[in-house]
């Protein structure tokens, strides 16, 4: 068996025993069930039930092809109900329409699609590790192309390790917008829209908002990013990680809503109709800088730290702080508390729900991109078989993870996720 | 004094750095909770982060792009 993993693919015998980068096909399954709440609705313009729950699943196989390449394929799905985007039409005829109750239109559920393919090949000394992947997505109204590639390089006895990796993502939308604006849109009837016939508006009846569609509809964008890895002794070890990314075309989200303060208001039910929706700039510059140290302190305990500071020409600043501390309670089992803080200012186009004024250039209601201090929880357990002694197929299980996280902003949304991840080896 | 200790810490990395470790004395470095990326298991944690936060990138995971988050 020896003498066979020294030949080489080329048939040549080799007088040094190579390991293989992977040594057999790995195979992972992911899942988690995430759920949030909140009163900050974006798609009601920053009010409303904007309750939301998604389930997904994933399957990672990692396939050996020879002793220096692997290819990889991520293949995942994901299905979520949402209360907020279910108010893309809030008029279902099942209840009076109000930000704070879920409708049961066709956009209260979707389902996300994903799969991506990657090769890596290592240099035989293992100093040099070329990747490049491929990827698609879709949704309903999304679709997306991706592709990426990277180097490694390591030296100074494989204590230093240089990263570079580019990615490009190629997405469309299919743009969907707030059922009220529809009317208002190219061939519409606008004012009189059956829809204004069944149900009669109250307020300002001269609803007349100054809607126009989108005439982009792509999304790019260009990552480039920078790892520098160092061990600094036999316990510790860091590294340093910086992005660049550039985003251009449609970056608004069409669903959203705003409401001027400078427009009278109008209302269907208890549902008050859109001024307009999120309006933001075509492009984007982000820069992440950020950086891990782990130390292993002890055979029972091991801190992992990051930081990363994050800002953009949207004007948003941000520091994420994280601190994990697996806890080795025997050979088999592995807890980890973890406290993760984010902060991030505001974005120079978000304000809160009736304070934009329709003079304005750029604007948005989504607290996705106001400022607010979070706090995350989280606690997991693994489960680590060596001996890989349960078999399904030809596979071992040689771990399996659940975690847990809650996380809590000081605008009033809370979420939780459950985790699970199971890592089966070939036998 | 905040200066000092991060020229500090800066200078006992540097310091550090110097030192190779030999791969026979990089047990504690493999061990898999010494992994300098996040955990395979973490991924959906990452993704939900980035929906809801306008910060991403610099951990590996979604720079932006390819989902319908920012």
């Amino acid at each position: 068996m020896l003498w066979a993993s020294a030949q080489d693919d080329s048939g040549n015998n080799s007088t040094e025993y190579q390991k293989r980068v992977l040594e057999s096909a790995e195979v992972d399954f992911l899942s988690s069930y995430y759920s949030q709440d909140g009163d900050n609705a974006a798609v009601s313009g920053g009010i409303g039930n904007e309750k939301l729950t998604d389930a997904t699943g994933t399957i990672v196989v990692s396939i050996p092809l020879n002793k220096d390449d692997v290819l990889t394929i991520d293949a995942g799905i994901s299905a979520y109900t949402s209360a907020s985007s279910s108010n893309i039409n809030p008029f279902d005829g099942r209840g009076q329409a109000d930000p704070f109750v879920a409708s049961s239109g066709a956009s209260s559920s979707d389902v996300w699609g994903n799969f991506t393919g990657s090769y890596s090949h290592s240099s035989a000394d293992r100093n040099n590790i070329w990747s490049a992947k491929a990827s698609v997505a879709a949704e309903f109204d999304y679709f997306s192309i991706g592709l990426g590639g990277s180097y490694s390089w390591l030296f100074n006895e494989k204590n230093t390790e240089l990263d570079l990796t580019g990615n490009v993502y190629l997405d469309t939308w299919n743009p969907i917008y707030p059922y009220e604006l529809r009317p208002f849109g190219p061939g519409g009837r606008g004012i009189n829209d059956p829809l204004f016939n069944v149900y009669p508006i109250s307020g300002n009846q001269g609803y007349n908002p100054d809607f126009t569609e989108f005439d982009k509809r792509n999304r790019n964008s260009y990552a480039l990013g920078l790892g520098l890895s160092q061990i600094f002794s036999k316990n510790a070890q860091g590294v340093l990680l910086v992005d660049l990314i550039r985003q251009e075309g449609l970056l608004s989200t069409p669903f959203q809503r705003v409401y001027f303060q400078d427009v009278p208001d109008s209302f269907i039910e208890g549902f008050q109709l859109a001024d307009d929706i999120e309006r933001l700039p075509n492009s984007r510059f982000k820069v992440a800088v950020g950086g891990r140290f782990n130390y292993y302190i002890n055979a029972s305990l091991v801190l992992r730290t990051y930081y990363r500071y994050y800002q953009d020409d949207w004007g948003v600043h941000s520091h994420t702080a994280s601190i994990e501390v697996p806890v080795k309670l025997s050979d088999a089992f592995t807890i980890y508390p973890l406290y993760r803080y984010y902060d991030q200012t505001a974005a120079d186009y978000f304000a809160p729900y009736e304070t934009h004024l329709s003079t304005d250039p750029y604007y948005t209601s989504d607290y996705d991109l106001s400022k607010y201090q979070a706090n995350q929880y989280g606690l997991g357990v693994r489960y680590t078989d060596i001996f890989t002694r349960l078999k399904i197929w030809e596979f071992g299980l040689k771990s399996i993870d659940l975690k847990f996280n809650a996380y809590e902003r000081n605008t009033g949304l809370t979420s939780y996720i459950i985790t699970t991840g199971l890592n089966f080896v070939m036998d | 004094m905040i200066g000092r200790i991060l020229l500090g810490c800066v200078i006992l990395l540097t310091v550090s750095s110097c030192v190779a470790v030999r791969e026979y004395e990089k047990v504690n470095i493999n061990d898999p909770d010494m992994v300098l990326s996040e955990m395979k298991c973490d991924r959906n944690i990452t993704m939900f982060q980035a929906y809801r936060e306008a910060a991403a990138g610099a951990n590996g995971g979604k720079t932006g792009g390819g989902c319908g988050c920012n």
